[in-house]
């Protein structure tokens, strides 16, 4: 769209640009003030043009921009009902599944009971439920994900401290962390405002972007979470990586759901999704920045508390 | 403070009983369940806030007991409380709507801190939902 918006200006430009260079000869040939004028009139219409240009790119910029918008917003929309009917469907089965499998551990039970039957075939029969069921236990997940994406439920927005959110997820992850030889490194402002937000939905988003930077580290590394304000109505969590990076062609799809740079079955690629999804619930924004090879940052930009006029716990 | 409901749900008794003193103590109605069925049965007949729930626990899993909570009283708020926990069981736990994961040891002061914060937003749920 911005090609051919280019192209078609380029006559308004040119136009009035050869009636300028052709006037300028003329301008030194003829003598009194027509010349003069015809240089001024080339000049202005060459300014005017270049403004027309400047102000129509600019709209076709934003123009590109709402379109991009309105329909990124229309694909997650669709995506979030197609979730939530794909997890419900889903989860019929599989609820049926797990139960067929605890009435054939009963049966088995039972058969081992009995001297008659094989208790190799047996072992194999207990092997092959254990795998069914935990490959139910990996579609649950996915289940689960997929509701989480799709969940519309209203915020429950409470005043609460952005540093004590981070540091009851940290402490989540830190044993696992250091049994990878990756450090956690925490620089809160201590001074920040109270933040509104949703409490538990808050620590899911910010485990879930350490859980990824832990992944994208393997092993020995760091990972350094800070906090800080920005200006009078935001305050920032910031988790960054010196993992492996995300390469440019995949930086701007990595909030995209169902997208995942993980081997098969290592990832859904709704984690970031379901990120992006709770964060702009809460009022905020989530940004990422990254250098393939060296770092990965993700920034969560979240609204200061409004003064409560009652608090039950003061 | 107000006197607010909570169930304590750990298989190790002695904290149990430790934690429901000191919570009564508190001026809160407490009470403790030994196992995840245990604290199930005691739901049946009583409603509560807060309830703390252990992870690692015999029997019936706490993710599996939070489960079964929020399908009976979707609106009580649960904070996981664990000695050996896991991410996997943070995330899921977190998934399945408890409130906080909280790694033993913790202070009864920064417990009540984390207690309050889940009763409010019991509060204003049940504010909505009238």
């Amino acid at each position: 769209m911005s090609d051919s918006m280019n192209f078609s200006n380029v006559k308004y430009f040119f136009l009035p640009t050869i009636l300028l260079v052709s006037s300028l000869p003329l301008g030194l040939l003829a003598n009194g003030s027509f010349a003069l004028l015809a240089i001024l009139l080339s000049g202005l219409s060459a300014f005017q043009t270049i403004r027309l240009l400047k102000r129509n790119g600019v709209r076709e910029t934003e123009k590109v921009e709402l379109d991009s918008f309105s329909c990124r917003n229309q694909i997650f929309s669709s995506v979030d009902q197609l979730s939530a009917g794909i997890a419900h469907e889903i989860n019929n089965p599989l609820g049926i599944i797990s139960q067929e499998i605890e009435w054939l551990r009963h049966i088995l039970k039972k058969q081992e009971i009995s001297s008659s039957v094989d208790r190799k075939d047996l072992d194999d029969c207990e092997d092959s439920l254990m795998e069914i069921s935990r490959q139910v236990d990996r579609c649950n997940e996915i289940v689960q994900k997929l509701l989480s994406l799709a969940r519309q439920v209203e915020p429950v927005i409470q005043e609460v401290e952005a540093n004590d959110v981070v540091l009851s997820v940290l402490e989540i992850v830190n044993r696992e962390a250091r049994d990878f030889n990756i450090n956690i490194v925490a620089q809160l402002d201590e001074s920040l405002p109270p933040i509104s937000t949703d409490p538990p939905l808050l620590r899911q988003a910010v485990l879930n972007l350490l859980v990824n930077a832990r992944q994208a580290i393997e092993r020995d590394g760091e990972i350094c979470v800070s906090t800080r304000r920005t200006d009078s109505e935001f305050v920032e969590i910031e988790i960054r990586d010196n993992g492996c990076g995300i390469s440019p062609e995949n930086l701007n799809r990595v909030f995209t759901p169902f997208f995942s740079t993980k081997p098969e079955g290592k990832g859904s690629g709704l984690g970031l999704a379901i990120c992006r999804g709770i964060i702009e619930r809460l009022g905020g924004e989530i940004t990422v920045e990254s250098e393939f090879g060296k770092f990965t940052a993700f920034t969560i930009k979240l609204p200061v508390g409004k003064k409560k006029e009652r608090s039950l716990f003061v | 403070m107000e006197k607010y409901r909570v169930l304590i749900i750990d298989d190790e008794e002695d904290f149990v009983e430790t934690i429901v003193k000191r919570l009564r103590d508190r001026g809160l109605d407490a009470e403790g369940a030994l196992s995840g069925p245990e604290g199930l049965q005691i739901l049946e007949n009583k409603d509560f806030d807060v309830i703390i729930l252990d992870v690692k626990m015999p029997k019936m899993s706490g993710i599996e007991t939070l489960r079964e909570i929020k399908k009976k009283k979707p609106l009580v708020e649960v904070i996981m409380l664990t000695g050996h926990g896991s991410v996997e069981s943070g995330i899921q736990g977190l998934q399945l709507g408890a409130f906080n994961y909280v790694m033993k040891p913790v202070p009864l002061d920064e417990l009540l801190k984390q207690m309050n914060q889940a009763y409010e937003r019991k509060l204003i749920e049940e504010e909505r939902n009238h």
